[in-house]
């Protein structure tokens, strides 16, 4: 029964204030219904009014609430003829333009009468009307101006989402509109409106927070989306919200003062504390919002700085982790957090062991046995033996041959080497660096060089026959006199020019000469 | 050296591993932060004492915090002993433990650097970070035979923690227990507690100044330590 109840009454009583909140798009669908085909033969048949009314719309809004002026109908003309042109692409001339822009505005005004709305009443039984208006117009200075109507503004902002402009704004901009049209209860329902916008802007903060603590790139772009649609428009909602304030305190004074107005003075008061509210609400978003600043761009900062210092990433730890499906080192990071354990407990078993162990009567010393130093030869040292051992084998038969041949080549001396030693000092590096050596001075006198030693060679020539003599000397052997050779190097013209080994290398000739 | 330095220094040394802490907010430990930050000498003792023990020594917000760091034998935590004071039973559970105190680390830091402006975490945030934590390898449990779970892999903590029911009833909700998630997160949080990591206000957890002193200080500079364990477990892992 009582079901029925609720169902009838919602049908009969709510009947009327669904029909008066779709007056506002009764307009809309009347004017989008208009042909163009009959006007001018139908040369304007594209254009569209639905698209038309709401370009209007918006410019109004733009004029009226954004940048607080009136229209005139010079500014509306001007607007309707860029927008023919742009979006409809008219060319035609002036007076032909100025007559459709004339005829639109016509409609739009529908000829200066209101836009009637009929409907059955089902509490009164009989039809009622509403009547609504898209634009009002008023004599300002004896020139006419036009405003657009509360309605008009409200359908417009139903239509969609402004997501590029904040919702409080346009809110603002229509409880406006609400208190000039003595709407209180509506605007009522508007500032609640904000209300539970300036709640969603403190909520999406917060989310924006915490997008920004885990993912900063993720968080810098949310951050500018909040920045964009809601931290914009503050001055400007600081701003209407003054003046809805403004607006609401002259009326309670013109209520106080008129008996007429005497029946809304409640929904006045309703209306201000509401505002009241919101205007508290949307302080402590501002300060909500300044936190977030500070704090995105401490965290901003931070992320910056952190991509420059090494630091220890927990995540990318733990991926690994699980990577390696081993919760081992999960204790070498979470051990390291917890205090200092001075209570000891031992196992069962240790405290046995403790308790069996018998240590020895007499303490043992530990002996320490004495080992010898090891001598080391290092790679390079034995290196240099080499060279030095070669080296004492090549001049020992260079002198001697200087002593018997007096004049010979390096091939003939090589050849005798070769002969003397059974090796092929050909293949004897040490065979190459030694007669590099020999070229670097182009005369020498042995005792000289022994006394005196200018080069690298003669240093080795020197140590080779001092050696030679302390060995001598220990054999107890008589030590022979320094050979008196002096000798010339100089290179070999003509065909002996070039000592060729093949295979291994090419060397220049040389003529060695005994100097008497 | 003078006596008197010496004194100082072991003063200080004496309450760190006694686990005080010395600061210089606390009227009754300020002379002896006074003496560590100006006192070149006593500072030398102390840091040379404490590295000789094998002890960290942070200093975060004019505090100093000590560290036994994670393999120091005489004044760590043996896992027999962590097992008893959490009041787990299983190797599993305690390495479960490990893993809850990892995720509340998480959800303050996602690296040393990086603090992530969480000011708080509640029982439920955890459980529901330790599930999405999870996540990956509870699938994969579902493929395998359970006697076949090795017993350190991540499979055999996310098994224990996937038996957990969400709570045991209504009224044990803010119970800690090892019988249900929520009540193992609660009895992590008060381990966290007793170790002065957390400090609880109306059942929200906030990070304590120790917390931070050691997440900010102690992985930085053991990083490579801490990857060369990890290299270790995957080279183990590979033969």
């Amino acid at each position: 029964m009582s079901e029925e109840y609720v169902l009838t009454r919602d049908i009969i009583y709510d009947h009327n204030e669904r029909m008066l909140n779709i007056k506002k798009y009764y307009p809309f669908f009347k004017l989008s219904e208009i042909s163009f085909r009959q006007y001018r033969e139908g040369k304007y048949d594209n254009l569209d009014m639905g698209y038309i009314l709401m370009a209007v719309l918006r410019f109004f809004i733009e004029k009226n609430n954004f940048n607080e002026e009136s229209v005139t109908y010079e500014s509306y003309e001007k607007f309707m003829s860029e927008l023919l042109r742009r979006d409809f692409d008219i060319r035609t001339d002036k007076e032909e333009e100025k007559e459709i822009i004339s005829f639109i505005f016509d409609k739009i005004k529908n000829d200066g009468k209101p836009f009637v709305y009929s409907y059955f009443n089902p509490v009164d039984k009989k039809r009622q009307s509403v009547r609504t208006r898209i634009i009002d117009s008023k004599i300002v200075d004896g020139t006419v101006s036009y405003t657009i109507s509360a309605d008009a503004v409200e359908f417009y902002l139903d239509t969609k989402e402004i997501k590029d402009e904040s919702d409080i704004t346009i809110d603002q901009v229509l409880l406006a509109k609400l208190i000039a049209s003595k709407n209180f209860r509506g605007g009522t329902e508007v500032v609640r409106r904000i209300n539970s916008e300036v709640g969603k802007l403190i909520a999406r903060k917060n989310e924006v927070l915490n997008i920004l603590s885990y993912d900063v790139f993720q968080g810098v772009k949310a951050y500018e989306e909040f920045n964009r649609t809601g931290i914009r428009w503050f001055e400007e909602e600081q701003k209407l919200f003054v003046k809805n304030k403004e607006l609401i305190s002259q009326a309670l004074k013109q209520g106080e003062s008129e008996n007429n107005y005497y029946s809304a003075m409640e929904d006045i008061y309703q209306l201000e504390q509401e505002l009241n509210r919101a205007i508290t609400r949307h302080g402590r978003l501002l300060r909500e919002c300044t936190d977030l600043q500070v704090k995105a761009d401490d965290i901003i900062a931070r992320a910056k700085l952190g991509r420059l210092r090494t630091s220890f990433d927990f995540r990318d730890f733990l991926k690994n982790m699980i990577n390696n499906n081993s919760v081992l080192p999960l204790q070498n990071i979470v051990k390291p957090l917890f205090g200092i354990g001075i209570h000891k407990s031992f196992s069962l078993g240790s405290v046995d062991n403790m308790l069996t162990f018998k240590p020895d009567g007499n303490e043992t010393g530990e002996k320490i046995s004495s080992e010898e130093e090891e001598q080391y030869v290092y790679p390079d040292e034995l290196e240099e033996e080499r060279i030095k051992s070669n080296y004492g084998i090549f001049m020992e038969s260079l002198f001697a041959k200087i002593i018997s041949d007096k004049s010979f080549t390096l091939g003939e001396w090589v050849r005798e080497l070769n002969d003397k030693t059974g090796y092929d000092v050909m293949k004897n590096a040490d065979f190459y660096s030694f007669i590099v050596h020999l070229c670097q001075k182009k005369e020498y006198n042995l005792i000289q060089s022994v006394n005196r030693p200018d080069t690298f060679l003669e240093e080795i020539i020197k140590e080779h026959y001092m050696i030679e003599e302390e060995r001598q000397l220990e054999m107890h052997e008589e030590v022979p006199e320094l050979p008196d050779i002096v000798f010339s190097i100089t290179s070999v013209t003509g065909s002996d020019e070039v000592i060729e080994k093949e295979g291994v290398a090419c060397i220049a000739n040389l003529r060695i000469e005994s100097i008497e | 050296m003078q006596d008197r330095n010496m004194d100082k220094a072991l003063e200080i040394f004496s309450a760190l591993i006694t686990g005080d802490e010395i600061s210089a907010r606390n009227k009754d430990t300020a002379s002896l932060y006074d003496e560590y930050s100006n006192n070149a000498e006593v500072y030398d003792i102390v840091y040379s004492m404490c590295k000789k023990m094998n002890l960290m020594l942070y200093e975060y917000k004019n505090t100093i915090y000590v560290s036994p760091g994670d393999n120091n034998r005489v004044f760590g935590y043996s896992n027999e002993e962590l097992k008893r004071i959490i009041g787990v039973r299983l190797n599993r559970e305690l390495y479960l433990c490990y893993f809850v105190i990892y995720s509340v680390m998480t959800r303050f830091y996602s690296d040393t650097s990086n603090p992530t402006f969480t000011e708080y975490v509640k029982c439920d945030d955890i459980v529901n970070a330790v599930d999405s934590m999870l996540a990956d390898t509870l699938k994969s449990i579902n493929l395998l035979n359970l006697d076949e779970i090795e017993d350190n892999s991540f499979q055999a903590i996310s098994a224990t923690w996937e038996d957990l029911p969400l709570v045991i009833s209504e009224e044990g909700m803010s119970r800690a227990s090892r019988g249900s998630k929520t009540g193992f997160v609660k009895m992590v949080f008060n381990f966290m507690e007793k170790q002065s990591l957390l400090v609880e206000n109306e059942g929200r957890y906030y990070p304590s100044q120790r917390m931070r002193a050691l997440i900010e200080n102690y992985y930085e500079e053991n990083k490579g330590r801490l990857y060369e364990i990890m290299k270790g477990v995957s080279e183990d892992a590979a033969y």
